[in-house]
């Protein structure tokens, strides 16, 4: 029955392909046609139950529409009446049909599975139309609104692109499928649960600024504290929005959903609603140019397939192993009853993060060992030496790196090479080591220069500096030397504050645009505790070959 | 010269001062939580060779646990809305900072506590005592520490070193912002330091006093 009644509503429309421009050329002519059709069935297919959605729509008289009840100028509750973009939108297409609206409150977690177990007929709900959605709902083209990712801060630091971005920190919330793109063009992201606290995250200072779809800041922006204090700063990431329909059994009413957007767009409709309810218009203005186009009306009063905004891109290519992955997990969930979310092994950008994240973790705590070690001996000979003044200095050096905080003295060290070099990734790892290296190394060799001096006072040594006397120093201050080293392994981690692009920078990338924060950073805590522990392990032993080398002398 | 008398002039050293309180409360929690799981360890370390072995692990993982890990470790694993018995215990920015220093403190604390346990033991009170400096000397090192909670959002001293840094675009007007921020926390860390000195300078007193004779008074 459904399929006869497909092939009907195709036979309708190719009918009216065939009928001559002067009848079959404007989408008016195409709905009206397609409604009387309906109609002139009704009542007898009203009962039928594998009637299309649009049946049962006329025949009932009325259009169940999926609608959020607290997305800011898009659709609120107030007072018991709703308001906003998506509301006046239903509204006027329900007009269009000639039928009432009736609201069916959805959350974007229920808004496709509320079609599917025919809750709604429609979804008008905020929903940003991808290809992973398209395998779960029938989309309707033209989109009915585009928004964007838009970076907000405040109205006093200068941001206008990418490159005024690098190395600073955005505020986003898990999941944002424009993390993805945040994070490769590296700047760090600090992760809230929910967008409603970026915002206040803002005011409070403790974001500077903050990256969210330019929907949901509109209406923080046209707010006078808000709007006085921050603005848009620069848009990137355009996700068409889409009014969607029951994957099946719907045909019929997404062809008419398809020709009452188009309709709307040439027309203005949704640009004089857009203005109404105060939201961004630029979309609109530009889709309402491009169907007053002749050439973007195809020939049976549909839209022109070239004057289309294809579903956004959302899936990342998935790795060469991921049959294999999912099968472990699958196993991991027959045997166990629970499988660990494991995304850096299931797309080939997670991949490729973690594997570069292992790499420049091991490069960083190698970096930062032999860092401390130089800065150690270096920072102990100084101290010494039998000249005051230069000890003076070296002592005024370790008086104030003890006094900086680990992540301020990473701060001024990573500025003072940004300013040096052409900041990069590789820059933010190098900075990193020299910082950990120096805080690390100038504790050691002050421990070293103490050693220098208890043994002078012992053999009753003269002011000078010899090596015997250097070497005698190194080798009585070895377990302060070593614990430093673990000091400078169990450090690293933090150099992903200020971008380096290590483990921990790689995993938090990778777990703002997907799931699996337990098993991720489980991980990279078990990663650095083994590394922490190698680490260790190699400093007993050096110290258990240097105690045996010193009994054997 | 000029930036230095605009800082000084505006809110940036109270707000660094009011911040650098949420340091101190960061670090007092941390070292609490320390002692509490870090007593039973000295107990242990200071019994026998058994108690030892069973204990050696669990110092030997605390030790091991990278602060900065463990605190993106519990700010992600903990659900925002965890609760028990419908009371709201999701653990603030400041909490998860104290609570991933709390590995540290806490074998600092078996450490030390066992060496002042097993003074005790020996008839050495005195020896036993220096486990109070080496305490305020945790404190002030978890002070510092606490600086880690700039990077999830907490509003402590170096998030408003850093906030304050980024209204100045030359290098030389930050490095005056950072500047100030080290001498902030350097006052407070040498300090504490002097104050241990001190409390050691007057134990050593106290033990050489006590193997004179002398009362003091």
């Amino acid at each position: 029955m459904r399929i006869l009644l497909a092939r009907w509503l195709a036979g309708v429309l190719l009918a009216l392909a065939l009928v001559g421009p002067a009848l079959a050329q404007s989408p008016e002519s195409t709905l009206n046609a397609l409604l009387g059709e309906v109609r002139a069935g009704m009542p007898a297919n009203c009962d039928a139950p594998e009637a299309d959605a649009l049946v049962r729509v006329l025949c009932s008289g009325h259009l169940r529409v999926g609608v959020r009840d607290s997305y800011p100028l898009f659709a609120t509750v107030q007072d018991g009446e709703r308001h906003g973009y998506d509301i006046d939108v239903a509204r006027a297409i329900a007009q269009r049909l000639g039928v009432e609206p009736v609201w069916i409150p959805v959350k974007p977690a229920t808004r496709i599975s509320t079609l599917a177990e025919g809750g709604a007929d429609v979804v008008i709900a905020t929903m940003g139309h991808n290809t992973r959605r398209d395998a779960e709902a029938t989309f309707i083209r033209p989109h009915y609104y585009q928004s964007e990712t838009t970076i907000v801060g405040p109205k006093s630091i200068q941001i206008h692109s990418w490159d005024d971005l690098f190395n600073r920190t955005v505020c986003t919330t898990i999941g944002n499928y424009a993390n993805a793109r945040i994070v490769s063009r590296d700047v760090r992201v600090m992760l809230y649960d929910a967008a409603g606290r970026l915002p206040e995250a803002l005011r409070d200072g403790t974001c500077r600024l903050a990256a969210q779809d330019d929907s949901f800041f509109a209406a923080y922006l046209a707010q006078d504290g808000f709007g006085d204090q921050f603005e848009r700063k620069f848009g990137f990431d355009q996700v068409p929005w889409g009014m969607a329909v029951a994957a099946d059994g719907a045909d019929g009413l997404a062809q008419a959903l398809e020709l009452v957007s188009l309709i709307m767009h040439r027309d203005g409709g949704f640009l004089e609603i857009a203005q109404r309810d105060g939201i961004f218009t630029e979309f609109l203005q530009s889709q309402q140019a491009l169907f007053n186009n002749p050439e973007c009306i195809g020939a049976a009063g549909f839209a022109a397939p070239d004057c289309l905004i294809p579903a956004l891109e959302a899936d990342p290519p998935p790795t060469a192993f991921l049959p294999q992955v999912e099968a472990f997990l699958a196993w991991t969930k027959d045997t166990f009853g629970v499988s660990p979310a494991l995304p850096m092994l299931m797309t080939q950008p997670a991949w490729d993060l973690f594997i570069a994240g292992v790499v420049n973790s091991l490069i960083l705590v190698a970096g930062a060992l032999a860092a401390t070690l130089a800065f150690a001996l270096f920072v102990g000979f100084i101290s010494a030496l039998p000249y005051r003044p230069v000890r003076f200095l070296a002592w005024l050096v370790v008086v104030t790196l003890q006094s900086s905080p680990v992540l301020l003295t990473l701060v001024v060290v990573t500025a003072v090479a940004q300013a040096l070099f052409t900041y990069s990734s590789a820059v933010a790892l190098g900075a990193a080591i020299v910082a950990l290296g120096l805080m690390n190394g100038c504790n050691a060799g002050q421990a070293i220069g103490e050693a220098a001096e208890s043994i002078r006072r012992e053999r009753g040594l003269g002011r000078g500096l010899t090596m015997p006397l250097f070497g005698a120093a190194v080798s009585r201050s070895l377990t302060q030397l070593l614990s430093f080293l673990v000091n400078a392994a169990k450090g690293t981690p933090v150099a992903s504050f200020t971008g380096a692009p290590e483990l921990l920078a790689a995993l938090t990338d990778i777990t703002s645009f997907a799931a699996g924060r337990v098993a991720t950073y489980t991980i990279v805590l078990v990663f650095y505790m083994i590394v922490v522990w190698f680490v260790v392990w190699v400093c007993n032993r050096v110290r258990a070959r240097i105690e045996r080398t010193g009994a054997g002398a | 010269m000029i930036t230095l008398m605009q800082l000084l002039k505006s809110d940036y050293p109270a707000d660094l001062a009011s911040a650098m309180v949420v340091n101190f409360q960061i670090a007092g929690l941390a070292l609490a939580i320390g002692l509490a799981l870090g007593f039973p360890l000295a107990l242990a370390l200071a019994g026998g060779k058994g108690w030892r072995r069973a204990v050696a692990p669990v110092l030997g993982i605390l030790r091991a646990a990278p602060t900065f890990v463990v605190m993106f470790f519990l700010l992600n694993v903990i659900p925002r809305d965890f609760a028990i018995a419908g009371i709201p215990l999701a653990p603030s920015g400041a909490m998860i900072v104290a609570l991933s220093l709390a590995p540290y403190a806490a074998s600092y604390v078996g450490d030390n506590g066992s060496d002042a346990i097993r003074a005790l033991r020996q008839g050495s009170p005195d020896r036993a005592l220096l486990f109070l400096p080496n305490i305020v000397r945790a404190f002030f090192v978890l002070v510092m520490s606490s600086s880690t909670g700039a990077a999830i959002g907490v509003n402590e001293g170096v998030s408003v070193v850093l906030r304050q840094a980024e209204h100045w675009p030359d290098l030389g007007d930050k490095l005056v912002v950072f500047a100030i921020g080290v001498l902030a926390f350097g006052i407070v860390f040498q300090a504490g330091f002097a104050l241990m000195r001190l409390s050691v300078a007057w134990l050593g007193r106290r033990r050489r006093t006590g193997q004179t004779g002398q009362t003091g008074v």
